[in-house]
């Protein structure tokens, strides 16, 4: 009789243990999401940010849970001297001023757990949208899962062309995506040749083995194929490495023995670090370097590689250069300088966009509903007067068709806007001076 | 362009081989599997950065301090983890360094954030020598000079020296080695604290030409590890020829069969290698 | 044979109704997610518990089957729209096949060698898939959306009961299958392989053949879970479903439950699943690695005090209300 009674104290006792797990942060929240009608007063709209806040990109994940911080300190206070939408008046005035939340959550630059963040900051913190993830890997699961659920997802800088092809109902991206990235850099390398007699045309691919450099790269062949493989350009080499190499001497060795005029760079910022130091120890001399939204356009960079950072090229939603010509934005820069310690740059503000995006559309739609506030993103134009382009319009596939890039080249330590328009700060430097020379 | 690849995985191999030595001992000697090893490195990594971003010491120049540092890290890391745990079943032990592993890793972001940082302005920093077509930086000759070096003298100090030889003799068998009068704790201690260095020194000249940050241990480890099994483990030349197999492999692989394929090689020369010898080169 | 607590039959089924309750009665998904992921882990544990508890071949690459698992069945579905059930077969065979393949070579090797042998295997097949364009490589792939039902494995994310009940059902299976390997001639062989496989083998037992049935069966049930998985998280890229992480996950979760016991993996997984989520939830927002932190220095802390894991903390109270009952019915003089 004894034995019994200790058998069921032991399965008591691991029932307690389970349930104490799950009850501390069971809070069922019902199935559907909450609408919003006239009477009821929302006191704070809650809106996940997922972002990978630990692990390998951390360093620009946390950057961008700052970004996104900024945005919610403009919407939420009363910024009058700030020419943004939704900063003028505290929090969202078609909700009685409700203010918005936003909720992290960390993917760890897990699938797996993004997938899992996003459900459980639907179901358990009740959010009505969401913003993230950064790595396209993780905005994949995540945003298919908020589509089951109806809730409406705005991709801040999640690059990859497959995001926007999947005929989601749900879902906008803010950023370019590598498609578009990779168009813009064939036309600017036409414009070297075009106006500056570069006389560039072979290209060298080098991406680390990871969805964003992998469809980078595709998109170099797609668009080589279409359409620029016939105004003279080719490519020769295609590097590939791993995504946490402990050294890139051979990668760059390669790079050096075919001698390409051009390189596409689709690296985060450690390798792309590595990279330039490397070009620099072994006197590799391309023309002309551009890199995909990563690395290069990380501050960092600048930080890491000193004078050796110059000339590298990539293309940029905003810099110093830019942000200082913009009012409200350098306003908006100093909110988010005292959190991070460094100016916006092209990921932050993507992801910022993204932020004052979701606000934006939850006060025009006056309501928490997914539908509504779909239906606002999917047909208005949005002011937005952080980006060059001054607006954002999502497309039927959601993509934005505006794309602010701006064509950047580190020239003298800074980046300088260098094609096209009328906001060039620089002629773009048309080839890599003689190593010997610096 | 061959030549130059050759020496790239040599330099390479040298510094994979400084590693594994600090790793076979503690392996050959204590019979596990210490996998904090990678984070003795990202911590000897951080402890010169932060030298000569606040004190302007050169990373060389501080080595020293590196390696009184990564000694008495080592050392704690027997006193206070390993020798609860060596008695245990092989996988507790090894799971235990598992878990400081990740201690430290998390740690280091928490201090520290994980941005990446470099040493940019050491005193080697950007320099280099060119033979002919070969160019070979500064940074990385002195680290493959400096791994050589110590590799040759933890090598000298086992083989030559009385404190060496108790700690070879309780590698061979620690039950006569006490009998013999041995203090196999000290021994043990020892072993770790050396393991210690070994990996500082790797790191302080690591820092010179490579970034900084949390994670910047695991692949090192994880290399570390087939090194040591590769060469067998407790031996000291087997690490030092493993890793110069491991580099070579690691940069004539990755150019001829392709650049993403470098860490498959290595382990594929693993396995292929430990068919025909399956307790290491060296191994007995 | 034991007749220790932990081969009671009675107990076993008790704890496995508790497990399947647990998630029916507490009506939280976010909890009934964490649940399918302890019972996933669980069931990994009680796979990879045979080659590596009962028959002593320490394994770091068992997420080689894992993957082989949820590419298997993924892709049949995407490519040939093959139901899952069976594609879970298939992977669970050619992961049996890979076994073989690799195992004889491998058996070669003792100790750590072996180990590390693994672990190159894993990491070898994680290259391979990110570089199999076949399989969409480092991209990933996105699972097929079928109708929800049981037929394609697939429910709305809302409904994770129906998940539960089909993972709750495979750890079922590799429970059950630890029990019987545990329980039966060649669990016993298995056994006299560890202790010493050199005697083993003077007495007339196949010790490469045996080791071998260990690993095949080990790598089938953990394939199946595989494609358990692939299916619940409907997106499946190489670097989720073949990483060194996972693999030295699922051994955690075992060597801190208890090796060779078919609580272990219950055990560790009940506490290192639920632990590793809920710091992340509470601290992982902050992306300052708390949660890391505090699952790392638990981890170091068990296996300071607790070596042989924590059935072992239980074993020993069973022991002590052993005692004081046979002291009650005098069977045992006081003598403390």
């Amino acid at each position: 009789m004894k034995r019994k009674k200790w058998l069921s104290l032991l399965s008591l006792m691991m029932v307690i243990a389970l349930m104490i797990t799950g009850c501390t942060t069971a809070e069922p929240v019902a199935s559907e999401e909450p609408v919003v009608e006239e009477e009821i007063v929302v006191e704070t709209v809650k809106i996940g940010a997922i972002f990978p806040l630990t692990g390998g990109a951390a360093a620009t994940g946390v950057k961008l849970k700052y970004a996104v911080e900024t945005a919610q300190e403009i919407i939420n206070g009363e910024y009058p001297e700030i020419a943004f939408p939704m900063a003028e008046n505290a929090g969202l005035e078609n909700l009685d001023n409700a203010a918005i939340e936003f909720i992290f959550g960390d993917h760890q630059a897990n699938p797996e757990i993004a997938k899992s963040e996003t459900e459980r900051l639907i179901q358990n913190e009740g959010v009505v949208g969401l913003v993230g993830c950064y790595h396209s890997s993780s905005t994949k699961p995540a945003s298919a899962t908020s589509e089951r659920y109806m809730i409406p997802f705005v991709a801040g800088s999640s690059s990859s062309s497959a995001l926007t092809e999947r005929g989601l109902n749900y879902f906008v991206r803010i950023a370019p995506h590598d498609g578009m990235e990779t168009e813009f850099f064939f036309e600017y390398l036409k414009n070297l040749n075009e106006n500056y007699d570069a006389d560039v045309k072979t290209v060298a691919t080098v991406y680390i083995d990871n969805e964003y450099g992998v469809h980078a790269n595709m998109m170099v062949d797609k668009w080589l194929e279409e359409v620029y493989g016939e105004e003279g350009f080719e490519r020769i080499l295609d590097v590939k490495y791993p995504s946490d190499a402990s050294n890139v001497d051979t990668e760059v060795l390669k790079i050096k023995e075919a001698a390409p005029d051009i390189i596409f760079h689709a690296s985060y910022i450690n390798d792309m670090t590595m990279f330039a130091n490397a070009y620099q120890l072994y006197e590799v001399q391309p023309k002309v370097v551009i890199s995909y939204c990563g690395g290069f356009q990380d501050q960092q960079f600048l930080i890491n590689l000193e004078d050796a950072a110059n000339y590298y090229s990539g293309s940029n939603q905003t810099i110093p250069a830019i942000i200082a010509a913009n009012e409200a934005l350098s306003k908006a820069n100093e909110i988010y300088k005292a959190k991070s310690g460094v100016d916006f740059d092209g990921p932050a503000l993507e992801d910022f966009a993204s932020a004052m995006v979701i606000a934006e559309a939850i006060n025009m739609a006056g309501s928490t509903d997914g539908d509504a506030i779909m239906e606002v993103l999917k047909s208005e134009e949005f002011k937005a007067p952080y980006f060059a382009t001054g607006k954002i319009k999502f497309g039927e596939d959601g993509q934005n068709e505006f794309s602010a890039s701006a064509m950047t080249q580190i020239i003298g330590g800074e980046y300088q806007n260098v094609w096209p328009g009328e906001d060039t700060t620089s002629d773009p430097v048309v080839a890599f001076p003689d190593w010997s020379t610096r | 362009m061959i030549i130059q690849i050759i020496i790239s995985g040599i330099i390479m191999g040298l510094i994979y081989g400084l590693v594994a030595t600090g790793l076979t001992l503690t392996w050959g000697v204590l019979d596990i599997i210490n996998f904090t090893h990678g984070e003795y490195l990202m911590i000897s990594m951080y402890v010169s950065f932060w030298l000569y971003s606040l004190m302007n010491i050169d990373p060389l120049l501080s080595l020293p301090i590196v390696i009184i540092v990564m000694f008495i890290i080592g050392y704690l890391t027997y006193s206070i983890v390993v020798k609860n745990v060596i008695n245990a079943p092989a996988l507790s032990a090894l799971l235990a360094t598992f878990g400081l592993s990740l201690v430290f890793r998390n740690m280091a972001q928490f201090l520290w954030t994980p941005n990446a940082r470099f040493i940019t302005n050491s005193v080697l920093s950007g320099k280099k020598i060119s033979i002919g077509s070969i160019i070979i930086g500064y940074p990385q000759l002195a680290a493959a000079i400096g791994s050589l070096v110590v590799i040759y003298a933890i090598y000298y100090f086992i083989e030559k020296t009385k404190v060496g030889k108790s700690i070879q003799a309780t590698a061979l068998d620690k039950n006569t080695a006490k009998l013999m009068g041995i203090n196999t704790e000290r021994v043990f201690g020892l072993t770790f604290a050396i393991s210690g260095a070994a990996a500082g020194i790797a790191g302080g000249l690591l820092s010179t030409f490579y970034p900084v940050y949390p994670e910047s241990g695991i692949l090192y480890a994880l290399i570390g590890f087939v090194i040591v099994a590769l060469g067998g483990f407790g031996n000291i030349k087997g690490a030092l020829y493993g890793g110069l197999i491991i580099g070579l492999s690691e940069a004539i692989g990755g150019y001829y069969l392709g650049t993403q394929f470098k860490y498959a090689i290595i382990f594929l020369i693993y396995l292929i290698v430990i068919q025909i010898k399956p307790k290491g080169l060296f191994g007995w | 044979m034991e007749k220790s607590i932990t081969n009671n039959k009675k107990m076993i089924g008790v704890v496995l109704l508790i497990i399947l309750a647990l998630p029916i009665i507490v009506q939280d998904n976010n909890f009934r997610h964490i649940m399918i992921l302890f019972v996933l882990y669980a069931a990994l544990g009680e796979a990879w518990n045979i080659i590596t508890g009962y028959a002593g071949q320490t394994s770091f690459g068992h997420a080689a089957f894992f993957g082989i698992g949820a590419y298997t069945s993924t892709v049949l579905l995407w490519k040939f729209d093959i139901i899952p059930w069976i594609g879970m077969l298939i992977g669970g065979i050619i992961a049996v096949v890979v076994a073989i393949i690799v195992s004889y070579p491998a058996f070669k090797l003792t100790g750590h060698y072996f180990a590390i042998a693994t672990l190159a295997i894993g990491e070898i097949m994680l290259q391979l898939f990110v570089s199999w364009e076949y399989v969409e490589g480092a991209t990933g792939i996105m699972l097929p959306i079928k109708e929800n039902g049981y037929k394609y494995m697939q429910f709305h994310p809302m409904n994770k009961l129906s998940y539960y009940y089909i993972v709750f059902g495979l750890f079922v299976i590799t429970v059950i299958t630890a029990y019987i390997v545990g329980n039966s001639k060649m669990g016993f062989y298995l056994k006299a392989i560890k202790e010493n496989p050199d005697a083993a083998q003077s007495i007339g037992i196949n010790v490469t053949r045996y080791k071998l049935y260990a690993m095949m069966v080990s790598a089938f049930l953990t394939a199946i879970v595989g494609s358990f998985y692939a299916q619940y998280v409907t997106y499946i890229d190489p670097f989720m479903v073949f990483p060194l992480a996972l693999s030295m996950q699922i051994v955690l979760i075992t060597v801190i439950g208890g090796l060779g016991n078919i609580y272990g993996p219950i055990l560790g997984a009940a506490i290192l699943i639920p632990l590793s989520q809920y710091t992340r939830i509470i601290f992982g927002g902050t992306g300052k690695g708390l949660d890391l932190i505090i699952f790392g220095a638990l981890v170091v802390i068990v296996t300071i005090f607790q070596p042989n894991g924590l059935v072992g903390l239980f074993e020993n109270l069973f022991k002590k209300i052993k005692k004081k009952e046979a002291i009650n019915d005098g069977k045992l003089h006081d003598v403390s």
